[in-house]
C-alpha cells in the first residue's frame, strides 16, 4: 500500500451527504495528498475482507461520515481498528450554510465546493497524522 | 417517567410520549402549568427531516399565533417551518439549540425542546391539537403513504 493514511468514507448510497463524504474522499486520495493517502471501502471492512483490515490495522485511519449514524467510524471501531481522526458533512455543513448540497448521482455546484473544502480540512488532518507518525 | 407508543412501518420505528398533545404537522406540546407550554418536533417530524443542522426559534417575547411559524429547521435534507401549536408568547428558547441542534435528533421528547410558550387559551389551542393515538394514526397513512410511493 503506497498511502500511510487510510481515508475510510461513508457508503450511504442513494444519500446526498453519502456523495460528498465520498467526492471529498476522492479529492483527498486523487488530488490532494496522492502520495500519503490511500481510500479503502467500508463494505469492505463490514465483510471482513483481510486486506481492507490489514491496511486499517497498519495505517492511520480517518474516516468522513455523511451523518450522525457514523457508520464509517462505528465500523472502523466495531472492528476493533482504531480511528486517528474523523469527519461528517453535517459538521462541515454547519461551518459553510451556503454550501448546501442537493443531488445524488451528480451533486449541485455548493455540494462540490462542500466536498472541496471539506476535502481540505481532511487533507490538512492527513498532514498531521503523518507528522504525528514520523 | 414517559411512556410512549411506538409505530413501525418498514425499517422504521417511530415513538409518541403520550403525556402531550400533537400538532399535525409534527409539533408536540406539553402543558407545564401555570400557562406554560413546553414545544418540540415529534419523533416522527425529526426522523423525516433527518439531520438537524441549524435550528432558530423566534425570540422570548415574540407573540405567535396557532399555526404561525415558531422557529425554523433547516437539515441536511430540507427547511422545515414549525407551525406554533399553541397560541401565546414565546417565553424561553432551549439554549442547547445554539451550539448542538443535533439535540433535537437525539431526544425530540426530552432535551431536544425547542421552546416554551407562555399560553394565551391553552384549553382552546388544546381542542384543535390530536392525543397520542389520534396523531400515530395520522403519521401511520402519511408513512405508508410514502412507502408506496416508493
Amino acid at each position: 500500500m503506497r498511502g500511510k493514511v487510510v481515508i475510510v468514507p461513508c457508503s450511504g448510497i442513494g444519500k446526498t451527504f453519502g456523495t460528498v463524504s465520498r467526492e471529498a474522499a476522492y479529492a483527498v486520495v486523487e488530488d490532494l495528498r496522492p502520495d500519503a493517502a490511500e481510500l479503502v471501502a467500508l463494505s469492505l471492512l463490514v465483510l471482513g475482507d483481510e486486506a481492507a483490515r490489514a491496511a486499517v490495522a497498519e495505517h492511520p485511519t480517518v474516516t468522513i461520515d455523511g451523518c450522525r449514524l457514523a457508520c464509517a467510524t462505528k465500523m472502523v471501531q466495531e472492528s476493533g481498528l482504531p480511528v486517528a481522526r474523523s469527519f461528517t458533512v453535517l459538521d462541515a455543513f454547519r461551518k459553510y450554510r451556503d454550501l448546501k448540497p442537493e443531488g445524488i448521482s451528480s451533486l449541485n455546484p455548493e455540494g462540490q465546493k462542500l466536498a472541496r473544502v471539506l476535502a481540505e480540512e481532511v487533507a490538512e488532518a492527513v498532514d498531521e497524522v503523518v507528522k504525528g507518525e514520523t | 417517567m414517559t411512556e410512549f407508543l411506538e409505530l413501525t412501518v418498514d425499517k422504521f420505528t417511530f415513538r409518541f410520549a403520550t403525556d402531550r398533545y400533537y400538532h399535525p404537522e409534527g409539533v408536540w406540546a406539553l402543558p407545564e402549568g401555570e400557562g406554560r407550554v413546553r414545544i418540540g418536533l415529534s419523533d416522527f417530524a425529526q426522523q423525516s427531516g433527518g439531520d438537524v443542522a441549524f435550528a432558530e426559534v423566534k425570540p422570548v417575547g415574540t407573540a405567535v399565533a396557532f399555526g404561525d411559524e415558531v422557529a425554523s429547521i433547516e437539515t441536511m435534507k430540507t427547511d422545515i417551518v414549525v407551525p406554533a401549536p399553541v397560541s401565546g408568547t414565546v417565553a424561553e428558547v432551549n439554549p442547547a439549540l445554539e451550539m448542538s441542534p443535533e439535540v433535537i435528533n437525539e431526544d425530540p421528547y426530552g432535551e431536544g425542546w425547542l421552546a416554551a410558550i407562555a399560553a394565551t387559551d391553552w384549553e382552546a389551542d388544546r381542542a384543535r391539537l390530536l392525543d397520542p393515538q389520534a396523531y400515530l394514526e395520522r403519521v401511520r397513512e402519511v408513512a405508508e403513504e410514502e412507502m408506496r410511493k416508493r
